[in-house]
């Protein structure tokens, strides 16, 4: 009769017929508020939750906010900035020393100490924060960081207190190799799993933790195969051997300075872009995370991606463990296994990050400063408790999960802001 | 016919605006007691959005409703519900899992006792319901088990459960067959008897012409003329409808069919739940030919794509391009033995919506020279290309790094094309080509397809449309629960590829 | 004979099922055969056996029917560790470990928690809603209920306290799920945090490294005195926490309600498809905020139950993933309550078993504590594909 449009869906209706909630990944909406806020929205975000831990601290103890920050600040050694002096620093790979405005020498500055700490905290979060968010950009939400993150620990404790007299570089990237596929292999099997049989990754990696978990503390508990030798009744590891330690940067050895983790990190950043920007790999990623249906109808093996994308990403968590192993604790006890919170604060640095890799920099940066800050050693008892504030961490952190994952009130808030502003 | 009898439904002056579009601009609409009075327009014309808004689904910026006079405030379903008026969605608003009565008395539902379900009286009620309207249908199937005509009767009941006397229908016949359509259109004629208005909203002239009383044209949003159905004559239905003169006709020349490209030959497949969708189907696709594929939606049509593109395994059979045999190979070596595929669904299957114009022509080969090499990707180079196809296949509305999200449909539809074609397939299978776009973009998937014939292409054609079959293919095939059906010339009439699309007149497996 | 047995043949479970079923058996039998008061002493039959049964399950499954397949390799996998376990160790020891009684009991009492959450996850999802904070709304009772018993003087009270926290908790995530859309597993990820950062901090604000005291009034037990003396079952139901039979008479009720009442079609309908019940006139926000709400409590109830009626202190984070094993359970159960209790009757099993380990061996007992997660693993993977959840979970709903 005529070449009029077929039927079709009504104004807005959704043509799956399951009303208008589109089905639209997290992934989707996430690159959306990124394009329509750019750095505004995480600034918000965090200015935000910050704002509610504040009230939380007023509320219960009384106590001012602003000062109880400004502690939070001076422990994560931030202080050490205005620090500003005649000072001199080494040049590398010689004795000699030129000028320098800022006070490296840890025995004079303990804002410089606390700086070290901060940056070696910093490092660990980059990693698994880009275990998240790699991840994440392929659709999957991987909350198994912190698992992975401590059999990456496990497996280079044990290389690193083995193989005594061998050579201190090969000893390390054996160690650090091994630990980082013992990262990939764990979340392997959570991407096989959802690869083979659908099974969610939230659920398969939280029991991952939770198996990983109970396997160390069998492993370096009372009676467990890797106990130390000399103090049967303490449950931890042997220590580190010497020459299988990472070489350190900045500060004291003994007293857990920069390692050289921390370019590892960095590297870490450069290579998750140019993975996600510049290779067939990351197209393939990318592709499956926006919209598994379109790739596989484009030729593109999604089940291969859900398991490459969830063992690059457990790999980035493995490699955090190991060199944290081999960069500053040196040895595993079943309590560091139960309490250790750094591959779970992955999470909230790569959603506040954006899943980019400069955004989860800066956010490592944040939440480093703010468990550095908190911790027992670095808070200042008289101004707040230093066992209360690292729950405030883990608070901040829950509101930072919560507000980034409704990108709309923020983009909300925003869009109000910005009509007053107008108006 | 009705002139005398009382009006039920007033709706004066209705404005509707959306973000960028005025989706009704003033519109004024009656219905009378007993009446069929049809709503005829375009896609997009605002059917759909005045009777949301008669629903209470939307609310109207401007404009006043009544109701037996009563003026009313429908700002829910609920509401809508309470004033007498039931709606049968285009998209049946059904629960597959639930039964027939469960579904029809949701949130209406007859109790035990206060507060036990009582599912007998239910069951009963819809009993009564169905034999009083001629609407058969067994209230204890599950919804997923019956068939959509079936499906519709059961939304039917729904409202007049509710005590409906106002019933809008949206695109009612768009899922039927012809011989379930006339079925339908006898229901209506027992409801308008029994008292029931009825608001019919279409954008087929032959059939708002057969059931309707009065037609209120709409267009762009506002109302172009009522007028009574005798007299009105389809060409000026359409001229209104259109606000030209509409062609009705691809032009193209005789096919000049060569070799046979595609091979397709005793192909069965399951779908995900191990039933048999396709059932031994074979045919050949020739170079320089459309064969169009007819049938109902889901006769297996989905099944048997997916299984020649690699994208579901098969059962038995085998799939051959240009004589090789492809059958075992992924979807990729389908695509490489020089198929190309435009999918029924562009927005959750073609593309990817995130990614832009440049990235999503890349989706076939991002993984070989020139696009990549050893695994290093060369966005460069894909920019490039992209600039080349938005000019080739004139896509508007952005560059090489626009997101494909951002454009139009008829413009994502572009994008597809290009892809698919750039490649030089041997074979272009299209699925749904045209589902959704408006007229230019039509015109213009209809005229490529016919180009790409004349290349030396085959195509193959699967529609849900038979109007798009008919005048696009070379040769039709019809399917049915799995089974080529029939063949049939492109001068066939609807009715008799209606007739073979239900089953009727099962003819021996066509070439 | 036959007139009878016809129908009860017919009942049986068919063709794979059926054979699953046998290697489940088998699987069970490995492991009773080397226990007391059986106690056979070699490993050669139960070997056989649960070998046997991984094989009728490997097979089942390999059919197509995975989830009973998964059960089968499960019971086989459980009858080798159980058996060998129980051969290498003394006889003394081992009567010592297992008795049935009291293993029962125990299972009762780690299957409560999982229960009351799992149930509580039911209306969650089947209304539409993913409701992964499951986890943190029971960490919130757990910490709320013994606080509210402490400060109140009063289990009850306690309880109520608790049961309000995790409500509490639950709107939050609907509110965020719901309203503003967000995604409903991050929006219950950061639930999960924000109950740890919450109860941590009240926990060292109010009860500093001390830990709670130990005065508190906790949920009373129900003592049935005529049960006592009967063997087996007196010393499993004689004396049972009221918060067991609670979570035991909730199953048979929330079924009731979920399918044989109006509000359990509604709330089904918003999980198959809230389009379809908004325009019968269903508010679909209403209904899922009643369904999150409720799952919230009643997985607090759970939370509460641990920290006043089982162990009667609160430590951090204290729930140690029980809030997902319910989910597991949830999803092995099909959604359904009957189903779901079965899953945590089986997660609460091992957990019993990992509980009473430490006489056998102390450093095996500790690696034994992983045994609920990989069962939970093995069920999730085997059972997935075969469970057909809600059509709509997971999807907000936008009005128009």
């Amino acid at each position: 009769m005529s070449d009029v449009a077929p039927p079709t869906p009504p104004d807005g209706v959704d043509p799956s017929g399951l009303g208008p909630e589109v089905r639209q990944s997290f992934v989707e909406r996430y690159s959306v508020a990124q394009r329509a806020e750019g750095i505004l929205a995480p600034l918000l975000t965090t200015v935000l939750a910050f704002f509610v831990g504040g009230l939380v601290v007023l509320v219960t103890t009384g106590k001012n906010p602003v000062t109880t920050y400004r502690a939070i600040f001076e422990g994560a050694g931030w202080s050490w900035f205005f620090e500003i002096g005649n000072h001199r620093i080494g040049l590398p790979w010689s004795d000699a020393t030129v000028p320098f405005p800022w006070n490296v020498d840890d025995v004079e500055s303990l804002a410089a100490v606390n700086l070290q700490q901060t940056l070696i905290v910093t490092t660990t979060l980059i990693l698994t924060g880009l275990a998240v968010a790699f991840a994440f950009r392929c659709g999957m939400f991987n909350i198994g960081g912190q698992g992975q993150y401590l059999s990456g620990s496990i497996l280079a404790v044990w290389i690193g207190t083995s193989f005594e007299g061998m050579g201190a570089f090969w000893h390390i990237m054996l160690a650090v190799v091994v630990g980082t596929l013992a990262g990939a292999m764990l979340a392997g099997i959570a991407g096989f799993l959802k690869a083979t049989v659908g099974a969610h990754e939230v659920i398969t990696t939280i029991m991952l933790n939770w198996i990983v978990i109970w396997t160390g503390s069998f492993l370096f508990g009372v009676g467990g195969p890797l106990q130390n030798d000399t103090q049967a009744s303490v449950p931890f590891s042997n220590d580190i051997l010497e020459q299988a330690r990472l070489p350190i940067l900045w500060g004291d050895p003994l007293l857990q300075g920069l390692h050289i983790g921390f370019f590892v990190a960095i590297a870490a950043l450069v290579a998750y872009w140019v993975i996600l920007n510049r290779t067939t790999l990351g197209y393939g990623v990318k592709a499956v995370g926006f919209n598994p249906e379109a790739a596989r109808y484009g030729g593109i093996s999604v089940a291969r991606n859900y398991f490459l994308a969830m063992a690059i990403s457990g790999a980035f968590a493995g490699l955090a463990g190991a060199i944290d192993i081999l960069g500053w604790q040196f040895r595993l006890s079943t309590g560091d296994i139960q309490t250790s919170q750094l591959g779970f604060i992955g999470i909230a640095v790569a959603l506040l990050g954006r899943n980019t890799a400069i955004g989860v920099f800066f956010s490592a940066l944040l939440f480093g400063s703010l468990v550095t800050g908190t911790s027992t050693r670095n808070l200042d008892p008289e101004i707040f408790q230093p066992e209360l504030a690292s729950n405030l961490t883990l608070l901040i952190q829950g509101l930072v999960v919560l507000f980034v994952g409704a990108d709309i009130v923020i983009l909300w808030l925003l869009r109000r802001l910005r009509r007053r502003a107008l108006a | 016919m009705s002139a005398e009898r009382p009006v039920v439904l007033e709706m004066e002056h209705i404005t509707k605006r959306f973000p960028g579009i005025v989706a009704n601009d003033d519109v004024s609409f009656d219905l009378r007691e007993g009446e069929v009075h049809a709503l005829l327009g375009e896609n997009g014309a605002g059917k759909s959005t005045l009777m949301n808004i008669l629903y209470g689904l939307y609310h109207p910026d401007e404009g006043e409703i009544r109701i037996k006079g009563r003026t009313v405030e429908l700002g829910s379903p609920r509401a809508a519900i309470d004033a007498g008026v039931g709606m049968v969605h285009q998209h049946f608003m059904l629960i597959p899992v639930m039964t027939v009565a469960e579904n029809i008395v949701l949130a209406s539902e007859p109790t035990r006792e206060g507060v036990l379900l009582d599912i007998r009286a239910a069951e009963r009620r819809v009993g009564e319901l169905s034999e009083r309207f001629g609407l058969a249908v067994d209230p204890r199937a599950r919804v997923q088990d019956i068939t959509v005509g079936q499906q519709q009767r059961v939304e039917i009941l729904k409202a007049l459960y509710r005590n409906a006397e106002i019933l809008a229908l949206d695109e009612p016949t768009a899922v039927l067959t012809p011989q379930e359509a006339g079925e339908l259109f006898q229901i209506i004629r027992e409801l308008t008897s029994q008292g029931t208005s009825i608001v019919f909203i279409s954008h087929k002239l032959n059939e708002v012409a057969e059931v309707a009383d009065r037609i209120t044209v709409l267009r762009r949003g506002k109302l172009i003329e009522t007028l009574p159905a005798e007299g009105a004559t389809e060409a000026s239905l359409a001229r209104l409808m259109v606000g030209r003169d509409v062609l009705l006709r691809v032009d193209k020349s005789a096919a000049k069919p060569t070799a046979p490209l595609l091979e397709v030959n005793g192909l069965h497949v399951l779908d995900d739940r191990g039933i048999e969708k396709v059932r031994g189907v074979s045919f050949t696709v020739h170079g320089g030919e459309i064969l169009g594929l007819a049938g109902i939606d889901g006769n297996g049509q989905t099944e048997l794509i997916d299984a020649m593109t690699g994208l579901r395994s098969l059962a038995s059979g085998t799939v051959k391009v240009e004589g090789v045999d492809i059958t075992s190979r992924d979807v990729q070596g389908h695509f490489d033995a020089g198929l190309g595929h435009v999918p029924e669904d562009r927005q959750r299957r073609g593309l990817v919506l995130e990614f832009s114009i440049a990235e999503n022509l890349a989706i076939h080969d991002f993984g070989s020279p020139p696009a990549s090499r050893f695994g290093w990707l060369y966005p460069r180079r894909l920019l490039e290309r992209a600039a080349r196809l938005i000019r080739e296949f004139d896509v508007r509305g952005g560059g090489p790094e626009t997101r494909a999200g951002a454009l139009s449909g008829g413009n994502q539809q572009k994008v597809v094309l290009a892809r698919e074609i750039d490649r030089d397939p041997k074979v272009l299978i299209a699925a749904q080509p045209t589902r959704g776009l408006d007229v230019g973009a039509i015109e213009f998937v209809h005229r490529r397809i016919v180009e790409e014939r004349d290349e030396g292409r085959g195509v193959l054609l699967v529609s849900l449309e038979l109007e798009e079959i008919l005048s696009l293919s070379d040769r039709v095939l019809v399917m049915y629960e799995g089974e080529i059906v029939g063949e049939f010339p492109p001068t066939a009439t609807e009715e008799e590829l209606g007739i073979a699309m239900t089953g009727g007149g099962r003819k021996v497996e066509a070439a | 004979m036959t007139s009878l047995a016809v129908p009860i043949a017919a009942r049986l479970p068919q063709g794979l099922r059926r054979v699953a079923w046998l290697g489940i058996a088998i699987g069970l039998l490995a492991a009773w055969l080397a226990l007391p008061p059986l106690t056979i002493r070699s490993l050669v039959p139960s070997v056989v056996l649960a070998l046997i049964a991984v094989m009728l399950g490997v097979g089942v499954a390999i059919r197509g029917e995975r989830r009973f397949g998964a059960f089968a390799v499960a019971a086989g996998l459980f009858g080798f560790v159980l058996a060998y376990l129980a051969t290498v160790s003394g006889v003394g020891k081992l009567e010592s470990v297992v008795v049935w009684s009291a293993l029962f009991a125990a299972m009762l009492r780690f299957a409560t928690p999982l229960a009351f959450a799992a149930l509580g996850g039911m209306f969650s999802e089947r209304s539409g809603v993913v409701n992964i904070g499951l986890e943190g709304m029971m960490l919130m009772g757990a910490f709320f209920g013994i606080m509210g018993a402490d400060k109140l003087d009063s289990w009850w009270l306690g309880l109520l306290v608790g049961i309000a926290s995790g409500g509490v908790a639950a709107l939050v995530h609907a509110f965020f799920a719901i309203h503003l859309g967000a995604d409903q597993i991050v929006s219950g990820t950061a639930i999960n945090f924000l109950a740890v950062g919450v109860t941590g901090y009240l926990f060292i604000d109010i009860y500093g490294t001390e830990g709670t005291p130990t005065d508190i009034e906790s949920i009373p037990d129900v003592k049935l005195g005529f049960i006592d003396d009967v063997t087996f079952l007196g010393p499993i139901f004689g004396q049972l926490n009221l918060m067991i039979w609670i979570a035991i008479a909730l199953v048979p009720l929330t079924w009731a309600i979920m399918f044989k009442t109006p509000i359990g079609l509604r709330i089904r309908a918003c999980g198959e498809h809230p389009k379809a019940a908004d325009t019968v006139g269903i508010n679909v926000y209403m209904v899922r905020y009643g369904a999150v709400t409720l799952s919230g409590m009643f997985a607090a109830a759970g939370g509460a139950y641990l920290s006043i009626g089982f162990v009667n202190s609160f430590n951090e984070n204290m729930t140690a993933g029980r809030g997902f094993i319910a989910l597991a359970a949830l999803i092995f159960g099909n959604w359904r309550p009957f189903g779901l209790a079965a899953a945590c009757l089986l997660f609460g099993f091992s957990s019993a078993l990992a509980q009473r380990l430490p006489e056998y061996s102390q450093s095996a007992a500790v690696l034994f504590q992983a045994l609920p997660y990989v069962l939970t693993l093995i069920a999730v993977a085997g059972v997935i594909g075969r469970s057909i959840p809600p059509a709509a979970v997971g999807r907000p709903y936008r009005k128009q």
